[in-house]
């Protein structure tokens, strides 16, 4: 079980992004968080692994303060944590394997993987990460020379060389076309359906109902919905991503319905 | 402040006026600016043609005024007549403008403006065609298409003899005759004065073989013998391998002899070659290669000692790690400002300036290389900085992975094939310009070159220039090809 107790992140330059959110996940949830652009996901998604430290409030995993981890204790809580990206976030100019492999860069005798040097096991997993997403024949490309979504699936197994308990995915394909969006979810909802724990957020009204099993909505920093995806109706999304935005986002929704 | 619209006037008056005074009419009509600018630049004109005209012909020694003034623009005096064009164009700008309000195009004075400077420069570098002469262009070229590199492995088959030179009043001359090997060389007479001809003979040569018959004086300079002592004196020995020609001894012999009566010991020698088979590099092809060698090698240790400088200035300069505090920023635009500078320094002009400190030699070049390559590449090298992705970082980082590991597969990965593909491309330019800094005194290739034209050795010219190609084009295939690879 996570618990977000009065989280508040306020940016060096003054921008309060999180004001205050509270909210729980269970174990083998699939939750689907929802707001505007600048409302506060990628915040809320990088403060559960400390990539940024958050201002006031505390994360608990378990018994685990996340919040109060010291370094070396952080890396350990980190690598029980998968990510994935919109931008994807793999080194352009590395290999395919090398971008899977550096999921494991937690479990890895620290000296030896600096030096390149893997235990076979873990290239085993490699390949059977890849095998997984359906890229094992792309293992020795360079990652640039992907598509998108391959390029996301790369993403995917490298959180799965984490054997990772809880998976975070800040707008995984949001960068996506709607067919591509769908086979990239598919493997994080089968994830899920093996028990791991996903924190997910999302753009499309469409995805968030197929994929969610329960939904929080950002605005502005702060927590304005909680609730099963079916109470997320027009109205209800209309609220959240305000009038402006209804238009395109109805339309979006539209389309890749 | 925003010009007053004109007031309409007479255009008569006013080019009557800017005819008096070149931009009065335009002032006349309140249009301020145009109307000093133009007399500005009137002044600015007639003065340099003032100042830097020559008379290229005097008025009052030529019966005819035309042809001298036609003499003019034979001589690319034509600009004189720029401050008179921009004069006339004043004077229909300003009427214009009273007439219809309207400018005319300040093309036309801009046109007067370049005329000047096209007719200094034109002055200035005397062109002249005729100078260019096909004859002494081919004297030069000629024995560069022969390159001094490698020549056919022969086999020399020496014989010499003494010669006294001059006679002397009291002593008598050792007999002009040595034996060696069966092969016997003589002279008679034993001793002669300058100019005067002697019969030398050799035998127990090489037979049926052309031999080249040379003087040696007693300090150890070669003399030619044949033609008008210019050139080499060759004679053919016969079946037995024995030949005798009658030479003379050449008028240059006694040059550095303070006492000229005395007798002093010169040589004559024989020499034939016969071919062993295979080819073999001429000494001047030797230095040729060593000369290359330093050149690529001083590339190579300046390009390397610039590397280990630029690599934490370039932290210094990369605006990304620099930007957070004002102090870094500071630090920044010090660093900046400072690269800007020294890179506008070509490295030829501190290779001179190295010349001058550390002495002649491959160590100023390289010192002058590496002060340019430093800020070279510093910059590119802050740019590649300035330009790393955060996203591949902080998804490492998200893995669990140490600060060490995020380096090393989050971040070189990102900085060190751009780096290598920078660093490859400065080698390959510093090549080339060790190459030029040579030429200054810098060590390398251009210091032999240098040298040779110096003492009209083309052959060796037309070899270095065939190395330099070869190596400058390869380089510069294999460092695209790299670079290709890495980025
Ligand atoms: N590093 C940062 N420094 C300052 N402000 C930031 C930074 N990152 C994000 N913000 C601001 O915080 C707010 C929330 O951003 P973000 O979490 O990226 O929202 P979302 O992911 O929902 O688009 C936005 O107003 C954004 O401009
Ligand atoms: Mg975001």
């Amino acid at each position: 079980m996570l618990r977000i107790q009065n989280l508040t992140k306020v940016y060096p330059n003054g921008t309060q992004a999180l004001k205050d959110v509270s909210f729980e996940v269970k174990d083998g949830e699939f939750l689907v968080v929802i707001g505007l652009s600048g409302s506060g996901k990628s915040t809320l998604l990088r403060c559960i692994n400390r990539l940024i430290d958050p201002t006031e409030g505390k994360i608990t995993w378990d018994d685990i303060d996340i919040t109060a981890a010291p370094p070396a204790e952080l890396r350990r809580i980190r690598r029980q944590i998968g990510m994935v990206f919109q931008q994807f976030n793999l080194v352009k100019r590395s290999s395919v394997m090398t971008n899977v492999m550096n999921g494991r860069l937690g479990y890895a005798n620290p000296w030896l993987s600096l030096l390149g040097i893997w235990p076979p096991t873990d290239k085993q997993r490699a390949v059977k990460a890849l095998e997984r997403v359906g890229i094992a024949d792309k293992a020795s490309s360079r990652a640039d020379a992907l598509s998108g979504g391959q390029q996301q699936r790369v993403g995917i197994a490298r959180a799965l060389m984490q054997e990772p308990r809880l998976v975070l995915a800040d707008e995984p394909v949001a960068s996506l076309d709607p067919v591509l969006s769908h086979s990239i979810l598919h493997y994080l909802e089968q994830l899920n359906k093996e028990g791991m724990t996903v924190i997910c957020s999302l753009h499309f009204l469409d995805l968030v109902h197929r994929y969610a099993t329960r939904v929080i909505a950002l605005k502005d920093g702060i927590k304005v919905f909680e609730g099963l995806p079916a109470e997320i109706d027009r109205a209800k999304f209309k609220e959240i991503y305000g009038e402006e935005a209804q238009e395109v986002r109805a339309t979006t929704v539209e389309a890749s319905a | 402040m925003k010009e007053s619209e004109p007031a309409r006037r007479s255009p008569l008056l006013a080019g009557a006026l800017s005819a008096l005074l070149p931009g009065l009419g335009h002032v006349s009509l309140r249009q301020w600016y145009r109307g000093v600018a133009i007399l500005l630049s009137f002044l600015v004109l007639t003065g340099i043609v003032a100042w830097y005209a020559e008379p290229l012909i005097s008025w009052d020694s030529s019966i005819y005024p035309l042809l001298a003034f036609l003499a003019w623009f034979k001589f690319g005096g034509f600009w004189y007549l720029a401050p008179a064009g921009m004069w006339l164009w004043n004077i229909w700008d300003a009427a214009s403008l009273a007439g219809c309000g309207r400018t005319r195009t300040i093309l036309i004075p801009l046109l007067f403006g370049m005329m000047a400077a096209y007719g200094i420069g034109w002055q200035l570098v005397e062109v002249d065609f005729s100078a260019a002469s096909l004859d002494r262009a081919m004297a030069i070229i000629r024995p560069m298409l022969y390159p001094d590199m490698v020549e056919e492995r022969r086999e020399l088959n020496r014989m010499w003899t003494y010669v006294s030179v001059p006679c002397s009043a009291t002593e008598t001359p050792p007999q002009a005759r040595r034996e060696e090997d069966g092969k016997v060389a003589s002279a008679t007479p034993d001793c002669a004065k300058l100019s005067e001809a002697l019969t030398v003979s050799v035998s127990g040569m090489w037979p049926d073989t052309d031999t080249i018959v040379w003087w040696e004086t007693a300090i150890g300079d070669d003399k030619p013998l044949g033609g008008n002592e210019n050139a080499p004196l060759i004679v053919r020995t016969d079946a037995t391998g024995s030949l005798t020609v009658v030479i003379h001894v050449p008028s240059t012999v006694m040059i550095a002899q303070p006492d000229p009566s005395l007798m002093l010991q010169h040589r004559v020698y024989f020499d034939q070659y016969r071919p062993l088979g295979g080819y073999q590099i001429t000494s001047n092809g030797g230095f040729v290669l060593k000369g290359m060698m330093e050149s690529v090698t001083m590339a190579l240790m300046a390009t390397t000692l610039s590397i280990l400088l630029a690599i934490p200035i370039s932290f210094l300069a990369a605006r990304n790690l620099m930007g957070g505090n004002p102090f870094t920023l500071f630090i920044y635009v010090i660093t900046r400002t400072i690269l800007n500078f020294v890179r506008s320094i070509e490295a030829l002009i501190l290779a001179i300036v190295f010349v001058i400190i550390v002495g002649l030699g491959p160590f100023a070049g390289v010192m002058a290389l590496a002060v340019h390559s430093v800020v070279a590449l510093a910059k590119l090298y802050s740019e590649v900085i300035e330009g790393i992705d955060p996203g591949p970082i902080e998804a490492v980082k998200a893995t669990g992975a140490n600060w060490l590991q995020v380096a090393r597969y989050g971040v070189i990965p990102q900085i060190v094939p751009p780096f290598t593909a920078f660093t490859i491309y400065r080698w390959d330019i510093n090549v080339r310009m060790s190459i030029i800094i040579g030429m200054v005194g810098g060590g390398g290739i251009g210091q032999y070159l240098i040298q040779w034209i110096q003492i009209n050795e083309m052959g060796a010219v037309g070899a270095a220039f065939i190395a330099i190609a070869v190596v400058v084009i390869t380089l510069d295939y294999l460092s695209a090809k790299v670079r290709e690879r890495l980025v």
